[in-house]
Parts: structure tokens; C-alpha cells; sequence
């Protein structure tokens, strides 16, 4: 069993948003960098690195250690899609308790938004897109990508417990309020219901509002030690427990598109962690789409299955909400880098440096998740600001 | 195709065909069998069962044995979606369409349109059965419509 001897000592992100011209390597380079320094760390101090960028750069990893100047005792890249970045605290922080790697650089880049916009028109982005696999049960029907897939899962929860479109709008309203008091975020204007119910429609019962963004970013976080984080600049966010699930099966199989990889994840981490859900102050949760929050707080046991929809409504997502949730926007607002801003946000919040007005108070405990890998791959982490 | 935003909106006359990946060796008979409007599945010569999409052995008790079978064609609707915005401009003319995810009486779920229902009218959990859409010389792709009575056999499809 794992000891909880791993902790975050460092967190850095890049820009985000729409930055014409940026590479995924480039914003990568500028959130490690930050992080490490974040740290009071520097380049001889690192001997792991687990990152992920784009798919069709190979060995993301290598480009990283180069442009850093890191030589590395463990390192990779990783392939779960949004799950892969709480996936490699997990993977650092065994590594770290096994002695493979004493300080462990893990990170996220991607330059979404620029690699789909190159030549300034719609048509373009379309002709990008056939980049992506063909698939072949999938794309001669009009099926059209993650949207469709995450629609599917919304459409079938609004049957079986009578979800309502406003109660997903009650996700996204949080979340933008959230981002509206985040100076880096990248959509910050204020969210209506009516704006929301107005959005342009994507899949039912998906709108505009209930996807997340495209965004040039980058995120970072540096784990170490428990000893030798306690010698290091901040206070500590120990790694108490973490777990994962992936329903390779698929999504359209059994009951995953309701009953979804976060329960047997979580589950997992709950019991490594020693704690339950009644004892989290603050989810940072993997929005890629609104359903998705609706799911997690279902299955990560903050409510019961079918009960979600009462709950994101009863506002318990704000920041003096019962469980605080994406309070720096997500990736519904703040910008969408395929969770590792939830994995930043959660250390910032436990270290309770914040401002007051995006501060949950006294936070002590934070569960952070991940999603993805073609909708089934899911990992959870539980983070706890040091005694 | 030119990439300018100023071009005009695409048109009926002008919308490219709906066509299919090129099948694989493993999906072969399934595409096959659609071109001449049948449902054919992968079954296990050892178990008994089908399974779908196509695979080199059983999903179930992990048999190379295998032959393409017909099958009911019924189902029901598992989930679904609706497009109203056309996302690759061979849709264009189909909108709105339905997405669905359909189980089959026989145990696999496959990717899948719904006609012959005006979206607004499809239900999850709707027994459907399956008809076909040709979409060019040879290729034809399997949908699946309500059924009127869906006690009664599967109407002979097509």
C-alpha cells in the first residue's frame, strides 16, 4: 500500500487562451519552467519527467528534457487521454516511493486552439480535423466527436432521472462566475441562464456552453518527497491517496455513459486516502463537457446516482457552496488543458493562497480528477495541505 | 475544394457524397452485406454469440472461430443525439439528424441513425428496426426506424 510519502511542492502554467503562433512544446517549456521555479527548484534537481502533448508528437518527454536541459532516471509520455495528468501524479509519486526518481516533473501542453485555426477560417479547421483517426462505425453517421459521445451519456441520464438542460446550465453559470474572478482565465464575461439556454446548439442536449474550450496551454507541477518538500519554499500538498478505472470496453458499453469510470476510481482513492467524500473541501473535476460534472458528483459519492441534477442547482459548486468545485473556471471557462489546471489550482487552493474572494476557506482537502482516453479512462487524486 | 471564407454556402448541387472508409479486411463482410441491405454479424462458432464492431476473435470467450450470421434487426434505442449544424458539409441535407446508440435484440450496440421520425418524436428506449441508407454505388449504411407494432415480427427489412 502506498504510504503517502509524495507531495506537490511546485505549480506553473503558461499563457492560455487563443496565442496565435505558439507551439505545444513551447508552451509546455514555459509552465515547467515556472513550476520548477515555483519550487525554488532548479534543473539538476529534476530526475523525472511524465508529461503529455499533443498525439502526433512523438515522445513528448524527450522534446521537454532537451529544451530544460533535464536528463532524466524515469521518464515518459502517457496516452489515457484527460485522465493521463492525474494519472502521472500517481505514476510519479510510486516512482518516487519505489526510489526510481527522487523529484518528478509532471506537465501538460498543447497549442488546441492555434493548431486548429491556421488559416483563419472555418474551413480550414474542418480540413485540419481530418487529421484525427477515421472512425469507421462512427463518422459515416454524422457522429461527430467527443461532443456526440459526452451527449449520448446526457441524453440517456436526462431519461432515466429526469435531468433537466437548466440543471447542466447550473454547471456551466459556476464555472464562468468562478473564471469572472480569475485574471488568467480565458472566458471571464458573466453567463446567463438565457445566455446559456441560447447557445448555438452543438449536440443535443448540448449547446455552446456546455463544451469546453479550445485553448493554447500549458500546466506543470513539481513531486517530490515528503522530507524534502518540507524544506522547500511552500507549504506542501501531500499526494494522500489517488486511484483509477478505465472501462476499456467502451463508453456505449454496459452502463459506462452513466455509471462512468469515476466510481471504481474514486472508490479506489478514497480508501488509500483513508477519507470520504463528506471530508473533501473543494473538487476540482474534468469538464470537458457539463454532463461530465453531473456524472462525477454522482459517482464520486457527493450525492446519490439520478441526484445530480438537484444538486449542481442547489448551487453547492460555488465557492461557499457544500463542495466548492473548478474554482478557478475550468475548463468550461478558465481554459481547457486537458486537467492539468484542476491538478494547479487544487495545490493553490490547499496552500490557501488565493485572495480571499477565490479562497475556499480553510481548504484542507482537495479530490482532483481526470477523464478521457476515448471517454473510459479515468483517475482520481486525493491532496492534502501538509500538518 | 477551396478553403476561402468568402466562397459561397455550400449547396445541394455542390455537397460532396457521403461515403465510407475504406472497409478493412475485418470489416469487409459487414459493409458487404449493407450494400445488398442486410445485417450481418461476426458469431462465435464456439459460443454462440455475436459481437460488434468486428473483431479477429470472440469478445466473449476469446474463439477465432467465427462465421457472419444474419441478425433480427431489432433493437432499441439506448441513447441518442441530435445534430442540427452540419459539422463535415456531406451532412448538410440531412439536418437535423438523429445519432443514436441502438441494442440489438441479439446483445451488441452499434453507432446508428434513426429515420422515419421527426427527431423531436425519438425516445430512448424506442424499439427500432433496421432499414438502410444507400449512399453511393455499392455502399449503403444500416439505420434503424421505429417499429409500429413492436410486438409483431421485424417487418422483412427492405
Amino acid at each position: 500500500m502506498y504510504q503517502r510519502t509524495a507531495a506537490i511542492v511546485g505549480v506553473g502554467q503558461s499563457d492560455l487562451g487563443e496565442i496565435p503562433g505558439s507551439t505545444s512544446i513551447a508552451l509546455m517549456t514555459d509552465a515547467a519552467v515556472a513550476a520548477v521555479t515555483d519550487a525554488g527548484l532548479a534543473a539538476p534537481d529534476i530526475d523525472g519527467v511524465i508529461v503529455r502533448g499533443p498525439d502526433d508528437e512523438y515522445c513528448f518527454q524527450q522534446l521537454l528534457g532537451e529544451r530544460l536541459g533535464v536528463n532524466a532516471a524515469f521518464s515518459t509520455s502517457l496516452d489515457n487521454g484527460g485522465a493521463s495528468q492525474a494519472l502521472g501524479v500517481i505514476l510519479a509519486s510510486l516512482a518516487i516511493e519505489a526510489g526510481l526518481a527522487t523529484t518528478v516533473l509532471c506537465g501538460y501542453g498543447r497549442n488546441a486552439w492555434s493548431r486548429t485555426r491556421r488559416a483563419g477560417s472555418r474551413r480550414a479547421r474542418m480540413n485540419q480535423a481530418t487529421t484525427r483517426r477515421v472512425r469507421e462505425f462512427r463518422d459515416p453517421f454524422g457522429y461527430f466527436g467527443e461532443p456526440a459521445t459526452h451527449a449520448l451519456g446526457a441524453q440517456r441520464h436526462m431519461a432515466m432521472y429526469g435531468t433537466t438542460k437548466e440543471q447542466l446550465g447550473h454547471i456551466a453559470l459556476a464555472f464562468r462566475e468562478h473564471a469572472g474572478r480569475n485574471p488568467a482565465a480565458q472566458m471571464r464575461a458573466p453567463l446567463t441562464m438565457q445566455d446559456y439556454l441560447n447557445g448555438r446548439p452543438v449536440a443535443d442536449p448540448f449547446g455552446v456552453y456546455d463544451c469546453s474550450l479550445r485553448t493554447d496551454g500549458a500546466g506543470a507541477i513539481v513531486v517530490t518527497d515528503i522530507a524534502r518538500a518540507r524544506d522547500l519554499r511552500h507549504t506542501p500538498v501531500v499526494v494522500r491517496g489517488f486511484g483509477s478505472s478505465n472501462n476499456l470496453r467502451g463508453w456505449i458499453a454496459d452502463d459506462h455513459m452513466v455509471h462512468t469510470a469515476a466510481r471504481a476510481s474514486g472508490e479506489r482513492a478514497y480508501r488509500i486516502a483513508d477519507v470520504a467524500p463528506a471530508d473533501i473541501d473543494t473538487a476540482q473535476l474534468y469538464d470537458c463537457f457539463t454532463y461530465m460534472v453531473l456524472a462525477q458528483v454522482e459517482d464520486y459519492g457527493f450525492c446519490d446516482k439520478g441526484d445530480g441534477g438537484g444538486f449542481v442547482a442547489s448551487g453547492a459548486l460555488a465557492l461557499d457552496g457544500a463542495l466548492p468545485t473548478n474554482t478557478a473556471g475550468g475548463q468550461l471557462s478558465e481554459g481547457h488543458v486537458e486537467g492539468m489546471l484542476q491538478i494547479v489550482e487544487a495545490v493553490r487552493q490547499l496552500r490557501h493562497e488565493h485572495p480571499a474572494e477565490r479562497q475556499v476557506p480553510d481548504a484542507r482537502l482537495a479530490l482532483v480528477s481526470g477523464h478521457g482516453g476515448n471517454t473510459v479512462c479515468h483517475s482520481t487524486l486525493i491532496l492534502e495541505r501538509a500538518a | 475544394m477551396s478553403a476561402d471564407a468568402a466562397s459561397p454556402p455550400t449547396t445541394a448541387a455542390q455537397q460532396p457524397a457521403r461515403q465510407l472508409p475504406p472497409p478493412t479486411p475485418e470489416s469487409q463482410p459487414f459493409w458487404d452485406a449493407c450494400a445488398r441491405h442486410e445485417l450481418h454479424l461476426q458469431c462465435c462458432d464456439a459460443c454462440g454469440r455475436f459481437w460488434f464492431p468486428p473483431s479477429n476473435r470472440c469478445q466473449h470467450c476469446w474463439s477465432d472461430r467465427f462465421s457472419w450470421q444474419p441478425v433480427s434487426g431489432r433493437g432499441e434505442i439506448y441513447s441518442f443525439t441530435v445534430f442540427r449544424r452540419a459539422y463535415s458539409p456531406e451532412l448538410a441535407d440531412q439536418l437535423p439528424y438523429v445519432v443514436a446508440v441502438v441494442e440489438l435484440e441479439e446483445g451488441p450496440r452499434m453507432v446508428t441513425n434513426i429515420v422515419g421520425r421527426e427527431p423531436e418524436a425519438v425516445r430512448v428506449g424506442m424499439s427500432v428496426e433496421v432499414t438502410f441508407t444507400d449512399i453511393a454505388e455499392g455502399a449503403a449504411l444500416h439505420a434503424f426506424q421505429p417499429r409500429n407494432d413492436p410486438q409483431a415480427p421485424a417487418s422483412q427489412a427492405e
